[in-house]
């Protein structure tokens, strides 16, 4: 450790200086030179230690506002492609009602095909394809209000992907015929998971509070739900860690259908049985 | 006075003209700024010493600073760049708060 005793020591200082004092000594020179041009090299080299730091003062100013900039533009990209998105999704919402128009106007005309269109129609319901309305529940989950003291920690009272994917599970088991969250309609292979500090559910990011919606027989779902493990999970997460749970009845919901719906089995006629 | 001197006319000059560092330098700049204070601090302790010595001063300050970019550029080549340099800091600083000492010692007897 001999590092740290001369530093204690008082050691570590540059012996440059006496080492040319004590030169000087011994050749018989009593005051250090101090001749036009060695003022010189002292003003040069002052000058450039100020202008090394100016510099290095500047280039950290000006790259804080390019962070900012950058950062804004990410923010505003993020909203752009969201709102195209849903632009997007409003527009299939359209393409899809006319195809159902046109769809039930040629099935209409034989027994066959009203038969067909029934069966259709319990498909598309069960697959969220098409809209659903009727009387339901609406499930509202909220983070718990912050909370202060010296054992809080920070995600502690936070609504997780984990919560909301038993609920929404709990919700299927009592009867509920179909669900959305914060209006994004669910169908029954819906990815609910968390990325950072936010859920996504069907790869798009939502923000507290969660409204659950369940269509189906009210009074039945309320009532299979709050027997179930889900209804007894999100008691739990109330009285533990405050997170708000409320459950009202609707007399009428109305859910989208569902954006993606990829079709696994089915193919556009011609294909025949070449994969995709 | 004429380090004094010399310091504002490169704070002015760099204000003035902000020169564009290249990127390959940038690493390099804070380094070599904690190494030039080093020698001033030296400098300015020796000065008040009385055995201040021009060509000394000069010396100092052109090896610290290459010395202690060249650490830094060597350490960036093995991937340890980040180490290097807080090492580098590190060892400048304590050389740094000691001449600071010595020259407090000096002007205040404390």
């Amino acid at each position: 450790m001999s590092l740290l005793s001369d530093l204690f020591a008082g050691k570590v200082l540059d012996p440059g200086y006496a080492e040319a004092a004590a030169r000087r000594a011994a050749a018989g020179e009593e005051a250090p030179r101090r001749g036009r041009f060695r003022h010189g090299g002292v003003l040069l080299v002052l000058a450039l230690v100020g202008l090394l730091a100016a510099v290095a003062v500047a280039e950290v100013r000006r790259s804080e506002p390019l962070a900012q900039e950058q950062r804004s533009r990410l923010i505003g990209e993020i909203r752009t492609r969201t709102a195209e998105s849903d632009a997007l999704q409003r527009r299939l919402d359209r393409l899809r009602a006319e195809t159902e128009r046109q769809r039930v106007a040629a099935l209409a005309r034989s027994q066959a095909g009203r038969e067909a269109r029934q069966d259709l129609a319990a498909a598309s319901a069960a697959a969220a394809a098409a809209p659903a309305s009727g009387p339901g529940l609406v499930l509202t989950l909220a983070d718990a209000e912050p909370k202060d003291g010296p054992r809080r920690r920070a995600d502690d009272g936070r609504v997780y992907d984990q919560d909301l994917q038993v609920l929404v599970n709990g919700l299927w088991a009592a009867g509920a015929t179909a669900i959305g969250i914060n209006g994004l309609r669910l169908t029954p292979t819906t990815a609910i998971r968390t990325a950072g500090e936010a859920i996504l559910v069907d790869y798009r990011p939502l923000t507290g509070p969660y409204e659950v919606t369940a269509l189906g027989d009210r009074d039945r779902v309320a009532e299979v739900l709050r027997g179930s493990a889900a209804g007894r999970r999100m008691r739990d997460l109330k009285e533990r860690y405050g997170i708000r749970y409320d459950v009202r009845g609707t007399r009428s919901a109305r859910l989208p259908a569902a954006g993606a719906l990829q079709l696994r089995h089915a193919r556009p006629q011609g294909e025949g049985t070449r994969r995709p | 006075m004429i380090a004094l001197i010399g310091l504002v006319i490169g704070v002015v000059l760099g204000l003035l003209f902000e020169p564009t560092v290249p990127l390959w330098l940038q690493p390099y700049l804070p380094i070599a700024i904690v190494a030039a204070l080093d020698a001033m601090f030296g400098g300015v302790r020796a000065r008040l010493e009385g055995i201040f010595d021009e060509k000394v001063f000069v010396v100092s300050f052109v090896s610290n600073t290459i010395i202690a970019a060249l650490i830094v550029f060597l350490g960036d080549q093995l991937g340890v760049g980040s180490q290097l340099s807080t090492g580098v800091v590190v060892v400048l600083g304590i050389r740094i708060f000691s001449n600071a000492a010595a020259i407090r010692r000096k002007l205040f007897g404390a």
